[in-house]
């Protein structure tokens, strides 16, 4: 058996002091290791009241009496905790216990233990104070972390994954349906990420789209490390998955806002240079006229200079007219699309041009059943179906009625408008890319065509968010194909 | 005044602008006859004929005034057509590429062509013309 002497040193290693009660005299002793802790102090009045009110922390003082009563009175045991002011005037945790007497019937003396828990109770704040961290960081920036056990085939989410996932909080992913949780076009990136990092322990960075358990699609950036055993093999992967749905979005947005900013800013310069050019070129033969006047001797040549004045004037007019109407465009883009039928759009349309028809004979056709109405701006739709319907009667192949055939569907979700004619066509390998300019015109001998209408056109169409292509043989006819 | 030019061509689609210039020429005596056409395409269509039908040189120009911005085949896609038959054809052509744009983009464009002697911005003073008839027919 141990001695007094051993136990105690045994004692003082492990940092446990005790209090040795008389149960009668209730006398109180302090082990050795007790009043180093405390600091030895000079005590005149009663050990207890004096542990009570310069060493207990303040906090614990009733507790501290009601255990002291329970300690002499019974012999059950108890343990609690508290806090004791040390010779360095700090408060230190401490876990305070009885010992059991084994001896029932004589009970003479209790023991009190005081085991210093300081550590472990800093320990236990530290870690509760880094799992609040996590958690707070996690919710705030909604990262969820995840394991797949590759061995054994089961996958676990945390709380903030099933959150981000969009999933019921005791949802247990299956293995099998784990590509379920990717959309369709990045399943390749994942899976290879996954394959590299499973069978060489290659980490991954990415970012992709998931299918949330409500079928909704969102951005994540997701990272997997490999988890090795003793034997140096993975046996899985764990990472965190971070929901960026919000910052990609607006990413994707902001790059789709550059790219329109800037067609729009190429579009403009290139608007300016052609006004300037265009309104140059009739001032250049204003100069000219002017110059010439000057030169000129007989009245008969000034009067034919004269001619050419008006002439220019009439140009000039005509020029910023045209450019109005390219304006236009742009202003009336202000107003607010509303649904408009097509049947009546093409009404507004054939009653301005009845006159050309008429003369013409031109036979319209349009079918609007697959698709009768459209979100729109009327003054775009409009402009679109009088600028295709007019070009396809103005350019009809000669000595035939020209026919237009006009057709709304949709397709893929995507809605279409079609203009077809059986007139002279046109050479696409030759004219293609430039049927859309401005000022372009390919039909010689025809004093009308002016090469506006198409440029509007496709200014109107690509304001809204759509295109518009062009499909043609030569003496068999066109057609313009409005994607919206 | 010396020499004149023979042959001069006007390939441009402003009727006013190629009258005026008929005038100047009229006027000043800068050139004996005068070849206009009002896209590339139809001057195309003429020095391709030549070439194939005649070797008579003096129904080639002396000088080209090409304009730009013309429709059916504008100044950039005759030069591109141009160049391929260019020596084909036993003449010496000075040709200048005749613009109201003054987009610098236009300007660099044009002089990248060696057969271009020079880039004009529209208006021509009348004394340029006559400089430049002067040049070519010395």
């Amino acid at each position: 058996m141990l001695n007094d002497l051993q136990l105690n040193s045994i004692l003082e290693d492990f940092d446990i002091a005790y209090w040795k009660i008389n149960l009668f005299s209730r006398e109180i002793h302090w082990s050795n290791h007790f009043s180093i802790l405390v600091g030895d102090p000079e005590i005149e009045e009663d050990r207890f009241e004096f542990f009570i009110n310069h060493i207990l922390h303040p906090d614990y003082r009733y507790d501290f009496r009601i255990h002291f009563e329970k300690l002499i009175k019974e012999n059950e045991p108890f343990s609690f905790e508290i806090r004791l002011k040390l010779e360095n005037g700090k408060y230190r945790w401490f876990e305070c216990k009885n010992q059991k007497s084994r001896n029932n019937d004589f009970r003479e003396t209790a023991v009190l233990l005081f085991v210093n828990i300081h550590q472990s109770k800093r320990d236990q704040y530290t870690i509760e104070e880094n799992f609040f961290y996590y958690r707070e960081t996690a919710e705030m920036t909604s990262t969820g972390g995840w394991y797949v056990d590759t061995v054994n085939k089961n996958i676990y989410w945390d709380d903030v994954t099933l959150k981000i996932v969009e999933c019921p909080r005791d949802f247990q992913p299956a293995y099998k349906d784990r590509m379920k949780f990717y959309a369709e076009e990045h399943h390749n990136r994942m899976r290879n990420a996954f394959d590299k990092c499973e069978n060489f322990g290659i980490p991954f960075k990415l970012e992709l789209k998931m299918v949330s358990f409500q079928h909704r699609e969102f951005w994540v950036r997701l990272t997997g490390k490999p988890v090795y055993n003793n034997d140096q093999e993975v046996v899985g992967i764990r990472g965190v998955l971070q929901n960026i749905d919000e910052n990609k979005n607006n990413e994707l947005n902001l790059q789709n806002s550059l790219d329109i900013i800037a067609t729009q800013n190429s579009r403009l310069f290139n608007f300016a240079h052609i006004v300037s050019h265009h309104l140059r070129s009739h001032s250049s033969n204003l100069s000219l006229i002017v110059e010439l006047l000057r030169e000129s001797k007989s009245d008969r040549d000034k009067l034919d200079l004269l001619a050419n004045v008006e002439d220019v004037s009439d140009n000039l007019d005509s020029a910023i007219s045209r450019l109005n109407d390219i304006v236009s465009v742009q202003t009336s883009l202000k107003k607010e699309p509303v649904r408009i039928r097509f049947e009546k759009a093409l009404e507004v349309v054939l009653a301005s041009i009845s006159s050309l028809i008429n003369r013409e004979n031109a036979k319209i056709v349009a079918e609007f059943q697959d698709l009768k109405e459209i979100r729109y701006i009327p003054e775009y739709l409009e402009s679109i179906l009088l600028n295709l319907i007019t070009n396809a009667i103005r350019y009809k192949q000669p000595g035939r009625k020209p026919v237009i055939f006009i057709q709304t569907y949709t397709d893929n979700d995507k809605e279409y408008l079609e203009v077809s004619d059986n007139g002279m066509g046109i050479d696409l390998d030759e004219y293609g890319e430039k049927m859309f300019g401005m000022y372009k015109t390919f039909h010689p001998n025809n004093p009308e065509a002016k090469g506006i209408g198409l440029f509007i056109t496709k200014n109107q169409v690509e304001a809204l968010g759509g295109s518009i292509s062009v499909s043609s043989t030569l003496d068999i006819g066109t057609t313009f194909k409005i994607k919206f | 005044m010396g020499q004149t030019v023979e042959l001069a061509c006007i390939i441009d689609d402003d009727k006013i602008y190629v009258n005026l210039v008929k005038k100047i020429i009229e006027i000043k005596k800068l050139s004996e006859n005068l070849l206009i056409y009002k896209n590339g395409k139809e001057a195309l269509d003429y020095f391709k004929e030549i070439m194939e039908n005649t070797t008579d040189e003096n129904k080639l120009p002396d000088i080209i005034f090409l304009d730009l911005n013309m429709p059916v085949m504008d100044g950039w896609e005759f030069l591109n057509e141009f160049i391929k038959i260019k020596n084909k054809l036993n003449k010496k052509i000075t040709l200048y590429v005749v613009s109201s744009s003054i987009d610098p983009r236009d300007l660099e464009r044009a002089k990248s062509f060696n057969l271009v002697t020079d880039y004009l911005i529209k208006p021509i003073e009348l004394k340029k013309f006559e400089k430049i008839f002067e040049k070519t027919a010395a």
